[in-house]
């Protein structure tokens, strides 16, 4: 067991070091010239290039800027944007309550719909319910969550052009009703997912040795599926969500755009047009901060609950 | 085996090929690669003509699907929008397979250290959530569909670099390739000339299926205007054209939606059809296909 933990966690922290690497490369491999990005086109004189580029530190070396970076990163401190002028860690703590929200309640969202769906489809395989869900599901993943957000605020201002979703929100619960679509629209794409694996975990179930003991003892259906093979069967949906995590960080950059919410989504897509990449950088390295810590978490704990998964991993890694 | 067993037996192979979705899918993808190819014949009007006089028109018998918000004729841009979507598609895919094949084809072939080193080189690229490393990567060298292009093209690289690998540990240890060891072939000759063409079905389903989710992919960067930069037609920059006018005129937005669920459903449906018939006895719904993609980069770490 504790060689297990080990080697996740050593594997972890190479993993985020790598990327750090990768992302502070990447961002200056570029013909790109921050100070030209910080200025922004004004005539300048020398003098005041020479105080930018103190400023900002870009006289150092690159492997002193990453050490800087990475130390200051530990201690909370992000760096300075270059088109705002602003620590970016203050620019991303503003936004990231929407981001944040938009992840935990799609994911929220994905499961309460998901879960009895995959039941569902599992107790009925084959039947024409089953054919047909399997078919919106396909149509689910293929629609990308920026067009489903589209159609969502057109079919709003058809149908329903009271429901107030823009805007900024003063109380918790005007938060909620804001990020409420974008996170329905995330949702959808990661429903299909999240229902083919229940599905195809229950139909195992379904089939197996405990299910006929269980129904020979005279129990009812309704009664072994909830109670017996629901729990065995989430276990690969939770795996799951802990990887989607990552599809979901990206996507709700993609819908906060559509429906011009203030989260990270805004402050980094305009970074990349702007090649601010000290916003890049950071806001970046957050998201693969997040994603891995999530993954690897969830990981630690299935070697806790479930010894085959840490010997059978541990012996692989 | 005489003639008529072969005909029968081929006969009855092709009739497992031509199910009813497949031969529904076949179709509309073959329509939609005729119109990609065709398409400057094909479009009724310059589709970057602005006419301010013929601002989001209604269809009409002029502009069979009405004009955008810069009189732009929606149809011909559809139509030529298919072009460069299709294109840079193939071109992620082409990029991927370029690297990741012959990647995962010495990873696996020679095991090892080197195996050790490349497999943790894409654990790396795998740990960025999908598209994150492409928005870095045109952050620094700037907006356009070529650059949009190379970044995905780079980022599908581990996905199938992992599964040729997964295929070669089982290829190596066959009959032939000790034959062809035996016989003194070199490495790469095994490895392009024996154990690859056993593995390529394989690899041809899955780069049909990446085909798909390239269209998504780029059509999300064109979309938030990384990708294709106007005043050139794309299915994702069209969506974004529409999003601001979705109230007014909804078709400008509806039509490239429509294409882009239209080409990626029908393309899940025929790879799902070509494995089936490649391999009957793994018949898996298309959309695991994704979940296995995800699954694959989770086991990994």
């Amino acid at each position: 067991m504790r060689s297990y933990t080990l080697n996740k966690v050593v594997q972890y922290v190479i993993v985020l070091v790598a990327t750090s690497v990768i992302i502070f490369t990447m961002v200056r491999l570029g013909p790109t010239d921050p100070v030209a990005v910080i200025v922004g086109g004004k005539q300048t004189s020398p003098e005041t290039i020479a105080a930018i580029r103190h400023d900002f530190k870009l006289d150092r070396s690159p492997v002193e800027q990453y050490w800087i970076w990475i130390t200051g990163m530990l201690h909370g401190d992000f760096g300075t944007s270059f088109e705002y002028r602003q620590p970016v860690g203050f620019l991303i703590k503003e936004r990231l309550p929407v981001t944040a929200g938009i992840v935990i309640m799609s994911t929220l969202i994905s499961v309460v719909i998901a879960i009895p769906t995959g039941v569902i489809m599992a107790v009925k395989q084959h039947s024409l319910l089953d054919t047909g869900i399997s078919l919106v599901e396909l149509i689910l993943v293929s629609s990308p969550p920026f067009l489903t957000s589209i159609l969502m605020i057109w079919m709003i201002t058809v149908y329903a052009p009271t429901f107030s979703f823009t805007g900024t929100s003063q109380t918790f619960w005007e938060f909620v009703q804001r990020i409420f679509l974008p996170s329905l629209a995330l949702a959808f794409s990661m429903i299909a997912l999240n229902a083919n694996v229940m599905k195809s975990g229950m139909v195992e179930q379904l089939h197996s040795q405990f299910y006929r003991v269980a129904k020979a003892k005279g129990l009812t259906r309704t009664k072994i599926v909830i109670r017996h093979c629901l729990r065995n069967a989430l276990i690969p949906v939770i795996t799951l969500l802990g990887i989607e995590i990552g599809t979901l960080l990206v996507g709700s950059v993609l819908v906060e755009n559509v429906f011009s919410l203030a989260g990270l989504g805004s402050i980094l897509i305009n970074a990349v047009q702007k090649s601010d990449y000290a916003m890049v950088q950071g806001v970046t390295m957050l998201l693969v901060f997040v994603f891995m810590t999530i993954s690897t978490a969830l990981d630690l704990v299935y070697g806790l609950i479930d010894p085959r998964i840490r010997l059978k991993r541990g012996t692989v890694a | 085996m005489s003639l008529f067993h072969l005909r029968t037996s081929t006969k009855r192979k092709l009739k497992s090929f031509f199910t009813v979705p497949t031969i529904i899918s076949l179709t509309v993808l073959v329509v939609i690669v005729v119109t990609a190819v065709f398409a400057t014949q094909l479009a009724p009007h310059d589709p970057n003509a602005i006419d301010i006089t013929a601002m989001l028109e209604e269809p009409s018998s002029t502009h069979l699907l009405g004009t955008d918000k810069d009189g732009r004729d929606l149809l011909s841009r559809l139509i030529v929008g298919s072009r460069i979507t299709i294109i840079s598609a193939f071109g992620v895919v082409a990029i991927s397979a370029i690297i990741g094949i012959p990647y995962g084809l010495v990873s696996g072939y020679y095991g090892g250290l080197l195996d050790q080193i490349l497999m943790r080189i894409s654990d790396v690229i795998l740990s960025f959530p999908s598209l994150l490393l492409a928005f870095i990567f045109v952050a620094s060298f700037g907006r356009g569909i070529i650059n949009a292009v190379v970044a995905l093209g780079i980022v599908y690289v581990p996905m199938l670099a992992r599964l040729t690998r997964s295929l070669v540990l089982v290829e190596k240890n066959k009959v032939y390739v000790e034959a062809a060891h035996s016989i003194g072939y070199g490495d790469w000759r095994i490895m392009l000339v024996e154990i690859l063409p056993n593995c390529i079905s394989t690899l041809v389903v899955q780069m049909m299926l990446d085909i798909g989710y390239a269209i998504l992919d780029l059509s999300a960067m064109s979309f938030l205007g990384l990708g294709v930069q106007p005043p050139t037609a794309d299915w994702g920059a069209m969506l974004e054209d529409g999003r601001i006018v979705i109230t007014s005129a909804p078709l400008v937005a509806l039509a490239p939606g429509f294409m882009i669920i239209i080409t990626v459903v029908t393309l899940n449906i025929f790879g799902s059809g070509v494995q089936a018939y490649l391999d009957p006895t793994q018949r898996k719904l298309p959309s695991l296909r994704k979940f296995r993609r995800l699954v694959g980069a989770a086991n990994v770490r």
